[in-house]
């Protein structure tokens, strides 16, 4: 037996740490954007969708006052979940599958730098998203909103991507790289139409809309916007930390098992 | 068994009684491994001996199910620890969207004192691909990029599985130039590899694992002393089963034309019976056993003992 040698290693400077998390996200947003079957439907889905139902569908304004209004906060909660729920669903489940994650834990990466990386975009993403709304919603969209009431419904609506990454994060977790952007699809467009994002909700559906985190988003997104809501802000944000947070602990204990 | 503890007195990486197993699969049995500074340590064995899992758990990428795993005197899995190494893996598919230059400063932000971007794209060989995209290269270019990953972080330990997998020529010799270079700088290297020559030309010791285990350790030299073997050569129109069964010969292997490759380690007594036996006999040589010889003789006993019992 023979002593081991001592480290020898230069500690991280707060500096190089710092640069380390931002050579990250900026790296992991470079590529997303050269990454255009990725990313752009992403972006447009929101925005064409809105379009759409939201405003050809909506008659130029002639439906009873307060649809748009309310087209334009469910299409802000829609929005706001697909870059967390793809950003992480998807591509954890590929980065998991083909390697990267495992070389990524044999170099010296900051904890969390691999998805404070993926956070950051899903919230540039979202943000942009959100820039696009709210210019479709002022000029097409006969929103009764004011404008700052439109950025506030914007600006809460954008941190809704810290439960969509935790969805995502799940599903990329535990999903196969294969049936991930499924799984993904199918809890994004259910989660949508089930909570009642869109058109009102009866029976069963009804009774158990509080289960779909979309659901507490949007009431987060009514009460932003100054329309009625059920139940009380606190409570709704509250059960969306909870649950970000459980799926968030889940998917970190199989990702450190298993990388 | 040959150790040479006394040019070193520590140890950068260390195996201590490790065993490792997947469901019923034993991947390592007890096995123990050091890395000293300034070393290139091969590592050698067949498919299945446990390199690669060794490997992973001085990463820290796998616990080990018994024994003591150390990287600098910590866990693996300590970040500060981390910090010094390098590494370049089998199985990786890097995003390929980025280019390679962007995959060095990315990977290079991860360590205190890494070297230049141009330091690295110089030092790995890589100046006519380090603008494109990953997704452009050829299998051996992605590797030539993987190399320029593991050393970009100036690391005191590097560690390479089977890197020049795939290389051309060229390709292998830039590598190995850039290998001598890394350690006449004073970092060490742990080198899996299934080329024997590439230990030959490279390592300074060599460890060869078989079946989870340690089966020997020394330099490539007291690597081939260890088996005494002589290898013959020969084109001749006796049959490879007939010298097989000389009592002398360790193995007859046919090859093309009649070409024989006899390993024996009593290579007088094999030549004159080769020349009685056959005067038409030609192209005689005979020269001291490869390490491929070594190594094949080395991984294969504890199978055969295994079997005896």
């Amino acid at each position: 037996m023979t002593a081991l040698a001592p480290t020898g290693v230069p500690q991280m400077t707060f500096g190089r740490l710092v640069a380390a998390y931002l050579s990250d996200a900026k790296y992991e947003s470079l590529r997303l954007l050269r990454t255009p079957a990725f990313s752009v439907p992403i972006l447009a889905m929101p925005i064409l969708f809105y379009t759409f139902f939201g405003v050809l569908l909506n008659g130029g304004g002639h439906r009873p006052p307060g649809f748009a209004d309310q087209m334009f906060v469910g299409w802000t909660v829609y929005g706001v979940m697909g870059p967390g729920l793809f950003g992480f669903g998807i591509l954890v489940a590929v980065e998991r599958n083909m390697g990267l994650l495992t070389f990524k834990r044999a170099l010296p990466m900051p904890t969390g730098s691999y998805l404070a990386a993926k956070l950051m975009m899903a919230y540039v993403f979202a943000l942009v998203v959100m820039a696009m709304l709210v210019t479709a919603g002022l000029t097409m969209g006969h929103v009764s909103l004011s404008l700052p009431k439109l950025v506030t419904v914007a600006a809460v609506m954008s941190l809704g991507v810290i439960p969509a990454c935790a969805i995502g994060l799940f599903i990329g977790s535990w999903a196969p790289a294969s049936s991930a952007s499924a799984f993904a699809n199918i809890v994004y467009l259910g989660m949508a139409f089930l909570s009642g994002l869109f058109f009102p909700l009866s029976g069963v559906l009804h009774d158990i809309r509080a289960v779909w985190p979309t659901y507490h988003l949007a009431q987060l997104a009514r009460a932003a916007a100054g329309m009625p809501t059920e139940g009380s802000v606190a409570t709704h944000g509250l059960i969306l930390a909870a649950i970000s947070a459980a799926l968030t602990l889940l998917a970190a204990r199989k990702l450190a098992r298993t990388g | 068994m040959a150790r040479d503890d006394s040019e070193t007195d520590t140890a950068l990486a260390r195996l201590s009684g490790v065993r490792k197993r997947y469901g019923e699969t034993v991947a390592l049995a007890g096995l123990d491994l050091e890395v000293r500074p300034g070393e290139l340590l091969a590592v050698l064995g067949p498919n299945g001996a446990g390199k690669t899992t060794a490997i992973a758990l001085m990463l820290g990428l796998q616990r080990p199910d018994a024994g003591e795993v150390e990287l600098f005197g910590r866990s693996p899995l300590d970040l500060a620890a981390r910090r010094g190494v390098g590494v370049m893996m089998q199985e990786v598919m890097l995003p390929d969207a980025l280019k390679v230059r962007e995959l060095v400063a990315m990977t290079q932000a991860y360590y205190p004192d890494p070297l230049t971007l141009a330091e690295t794209i110089a030092l790995a060989g890589i100046e006519k691909i380090a603008q494109r995209p990953y997704i452009k290269l050829s299998g051996g270019q992605k590797r030539q990029a993987q190399f320029a990953l593991a050393i970009c972080g100036r690391p005191r330990l590097l560690f390479l599985d089977e890197p020049t997998t795939g290389l051309d020529v060229t390709a292998r010799e830039t590598m190995w130039a850039a290998l001598r270079g890394i350690v006449a700088r004073g970092t060490s290297i742990v080198l899996t590899t299934h080329y024997i020559e590439e230990a030959q030309a490279l390592a300074d010791r060599v460890v060869v694992m078989a079946k989870g285990r340690q089966v020997a350790t020394g330099t490539v030299a007291e690597m081939r002393a260890l088996v005494a073997r002589k290898r013959v050569d020969c084109v001749t129109a006796l049959s490879a089963a007939a010298i097989a069964a000389w009592p002398e010969v360790t193995s007859a292997i046919a090859g093309e034309n009649r070409q024989i490759a006899i390993t024996t380690p009593d290579a007088e007594a094999v030549v004159r019976r080769l020349l009685a036996a056959d005067p038409g006999l030609s192209e005689l040589e005979v020269r001291r056993a490869g390490l491929s010889e070594a190594f094949a003789e080395l991984t294969q006993e504890p199978a055969a003992m295994e079997a005896a019992q």
